[in-house]
């Protein structure tokens, strides 16, 4: 009897296990890489993160491309630029189709931005055309003014032109229309009838990139097929492309090592050095355009003191501690953008020159004068995230303020949430603060210090203010990238924040990997890949 | 019977609505919130995002909404993962949670009783001895510590199965259970020694051996009985905490359960799924546990009549 009730308890529960497992499509051909954390979304108007913008660059073309630093044409095969720099005119390709056979038109495009910003899509990415570049009447329709797209200053004259007008000049535009935060077309048919799920839905979701949506696993991976209906697509290689959530690092990387990957999002960093000593050519660490930067909080008065902000900028000695401390393949940064652009004059703190002993003994010099010394240290605390290569960092800083100054700087982590709200809630001496660029080149970073801006760091500077106002009127493009450096150098000689270091991309890239480009960005289109 | 299911059943809705609104208050004393970034959101975008999902209306307002949502089993709209309902969610990660979770309970609990069984029939044998060395492995080394060097002999050195993901094959499956049923094992197999250990001097056992029946029937149709009682309670709380508790394991084997979602959700600060999830899991121990119940009353009749 017991017998029976034992093999009934036991054929049930292995009955319930099997009723489970599901298969999954295997195919070759397949180029693997990894995303890091699930994307937040597959809704190109909505999305506003690099996960999923990778997927979506595959998966939806924008006006041009990217590779590498080049930008190619993309839907438009050319366009002007008006005289005064405010308007920007694109011409389709002929015979465009959506990968459902749909023709593609030019209104395509104005509905995608309209999508984008109509509040009831809920969509962030309204800041690309009304902070980064500013978009006739964009801001109206974010805030509600406006409900049609009868004042926006993107139109469609015939199927073929999209024209773009600007508030105020912005060369940079052309770096936020294609890749990864392109301003994708929009489909209305399928949307119409489906609403905004039909973006994960893989058998009625209609694209126009290089790639079709074949299989979403939320979690696991999302799967792509060439689309043979693209306009370049005799020109695109790999024939599918499988985008892997890979949380764990350690996990990521060993995948790539059994070749389950070919691609990885990142290198966990007590494996950098062995991995750059024994595979260096797979190790692909570029300086991405993230930069970090300790804020000293200007509403604290020991802050307010010049000679203090200057002497805890200038003690940190940089090479080290990204090189023998952090070791997370960061570069060292004396200026506040990092440049980017080759054609950028980027300016950088006066002490840069000297070496760090002459910056040491002037760094006492300021720190005795603004009021403390070994009877009267400093005594701070620096927010850092809890993120390893972020608290390595804040340790360093502090070893250093300690040694050279004998500032007693406490390092308190937070959480990642937590520490963005205590930023804004101004709870801090010193904050481990970094920004992340949409493109390369020094406009990406230097607009968010203005203190029109009101980002939270209580500088007053009608002079960077008015230097900005220059350089934002200024059409022809090295005039302006002169006049952008004018204005950081205004930036860097108040000493508001401390300029770090440059934090780069890691990845691993597969030898089977060809066509591999060098990116700030990030843009690494699979298009544009192959596969041995 | 149906008295015992109903008390029960009632008792789990208490438990239920004081988990919903505990959670729902302390989630939001967490600093921060879901669309906290890098780079300051124009208040224009930000309030069109916030009512999009009613955080803009007054906390006991969106509490209520809430409840009466999951009355209706609406379990609102993921916010960290925008193209999803918490319902999707829930159900695409259950599956793979389920099934790992459900082999590795069926693993261990074979493999366990087996061990322990052996170890009290042969006391101190080589046997017992080495059911009580992988118990204390078990138990003492912690399973992030375990993975990643199965991960490493098994499919690096060795090459015999994959590193992780969610494949198109059995092979995908074998790490992630063998590591996430080692701890049980251990305890299983410590559980069932003692208790078997202790039937066997019971009076029933001596009166079926002085019958003459043979050590391998007495063993098998009126010890064993005895011996997994205490298995069958201790695996009501551990199958709901092995499904649910897999968190570990799926992030390092790249498993889409629901485990990862739980931690990515709290991190984010994705309100309605760390509320879906923390329901989901308080249902499954409340399930799990009365199942034990019942088990535990079909096998021993002393049980049934309390």
């Amino acid at each position: 009897m017991t017998t029976t009730r034992f093999s009934i308890l036991a054929g049930s529960w292995l009955a319930l296990a099997c009723a489970f497992a599901a298969p999954a499509f295997a195919q070759d051909d397949t180029l693997d890489r990894g995303i890091g954390s699930e994307w937040s979304s597959m809704d190109p108007h909505v999305n506003f993160d690099a996960a999923a913008g990778s997927i979506l660059s595959d998966a939806y073309e924008g006006l041009v491309n990217y590779n590498g630093y080049d930008i190619l044409p993309g839907a438009a095969k050319s366009w002007e630029v008006s005289e005064d720099g405010l308007t920007y005119t694109f011409n389709l390709r002929e015979g465009l189709v959506w990968s459902n056979g749909d023709p593609l038109v030019a209104q395509d495009y104005v509905d995608g931005l309209m999508r984008t910003l109509l509040p009831d899509t809920g969509s962030e990415r309204g800041y690309y055309f009304t902070s980064v570049v500013q978009v006739v009447g964009a801001a109206d329709i974010i805030n509600g003014d406006a409900t049609d797209a009868s004042g926006l200053g993107m139109t469609a004259p015939d199927d073929r032109t999209v024209v773009i007008q600007l508030e105020n000049p912005a060369p940079h535009v052309m770096n936020i229309l294609g890749g990864a935060f392109s301003m994708p077309p929009l489909h209305s048919p399928s949307v119409e009838a489906e609403g905004a799920g039909v973006f994960v839905n893989p058998a009625r979701v209609v694209t126009n990139g290089a790639y079709l949506i074949r299989e979403i696993v939320p979690q696991s991976h999302v799967l792509l097929e060439r689309n043979p209906l693209y306009w370049d697509a005799a020109n695109v290689s790999i024939p599918f492309v499988k985008y892997h959530v890979t949380e764990d690092a350690s996990t990521e990387l060993l995948r790539y090592q059994a070749g389950e990957l070919e691609v990885t999002y990142d290198i966990p960093l007590a494996q950098m050095e062995g991995l750059q000593a024994t595979v260096p050519d797979e190790v692909k660490i570029t300086a991405g355009v993230d930069i970090v930067y300790y804020s000293f909080n200007l509403l604290r008065e020991p802050f307010q003191d010049i000679n203090l902000r200057r002497a805890l900028t200038i003690a940190i000695d940089r090479e080290t501690l990204e090189g023998r401390i952090v070791r997370a393949g960061a570069t060292p940064n004396y200026s506040f953008s990092g440049g980017f652009d080759p054609n950028y004059k980027m300016p950088v703190f006066d002490e840069a020159a000297m070496t760090q002993e002459e910056r040491n003994a002037l760094a006492q010099e300021l720190y005795a004068a603004a009021g403390y010394g070994p009877d009267n240290p400093l005594r701070i605390t620096i927010l850092p995230t809890v993120a390893e290569e972020s608290v390595r960092r804040a340790q360093g800083i502090a070893l250093m303020w300690k040694q050279v100054l004998g500032v007693d700087a406490v390092v308190e982590p937070q959480e990642r949430k937590a520490w963005l709200d205590a930023f804004y809630a101004g709870t801090w001496d010193v904050f481990a603060d970094n920004l992340v660029g949409d493109f390369p080149g020094p406009e990406t970073f230097l607009p968010y210090m203005r203190p029109s801006a009101e980002a939270g760091y209580n500088w007053v500077s009608p002079e960077y203010e008015a230097a900005m106002d220059v350089a934002s009127a200024q059409t022809d493009p090295q005039a302006r990238l002169d006049a952008l450096a004018v204005a950081e150098k205004i930036l860097l000689d108040d000493y508001i924040v401390a300029p770090i270091s440059i934090i780069p991309t890691r990845r691993m890239v597969s030898p089977r990997v060809g066509g591999w480009l060098e990116s700030p960005v990030g843009y690494h289109n699979s298009q544009y890949l192959t596969l041995e | 019977m149906l008295r015992f299911l109903t008390t029960r059943a009632g008792d789990g809705i208490l438990t239920l609505a004081a988990l919903v609104t505990l959670t729902f208050f302390v989630m939001r004393l967490a600093p921060g919130g879901p669309f906290s970034s890098n780079r300051k959101i124009s208040p224009d975008i930000l309030a069109n995002i916030e009512a999009t999902y009613h955080l803009d209306e007054p906390l006991l307002q969106q509490f209520l909404r809430y409840v009466w949502g999951v009355v209706r089993f609406d379990f609102g709209p993921s916010i960290r993962f925008r193209d999803y309902s918490v319902a999707d969610i829930l159900i695409s990660g259950l599956p793979y949670s389920l099934t790992i979770g459900l082999w590795a309970v069926l693993v261990a609990t074979v493999t366990g009783v087996t061990l322990g069984i052996l170890g009290a029939l042969k006391r101190n044998s080589i046997i017992d001895y080495s059911a009580g060395v992988i118990a204390v492995i078990g138990i003492a080394v912690p399973i992030f510590v375990l993975a990643p060097l199965m991960q490493v002999y098994f499919a690096l050195t060795l090459r015999w199965l994959p590193v992780g993901g969610w494949g198109d094959s059995w092979r995908n499956l074998v790490l992630p259970i063998v590591a996430l049923s080692l701890p049980n094992i251990a305890y299983i197999s410590r559980l069932t020694r003692a208790a078997m250990i202790e039937t066997l001097r019971e009076n029933y056992i001596r009166t079926a051996m002085a019958k003459g029946i043979g050590g391998r029937r007495v063993v098998w149709n009126h010890a064993l009985t005895g011996a997994v009682l205490p298995v069958v309670a201790y695996l009501g709380p551990a199958t709901a905490a092995i499904i649910t508790g897999s968190i570990v394991i799926e992030t390092i084997f790249a498993l889409p359960g629901i485990g990862r979602h739980f931690v990515d959700a709290a991190l984010n600060r994705d309100y309605p799924l760390v509320m879906g999830i923390t329901i989901l899991y308080g249902g499954f121990l409340i399930v799990f546990n009365t199942l034990a119940d019942i088990l535990r009353g079909w096998l021993d009749p002393r049980v049934r009549n309390e």
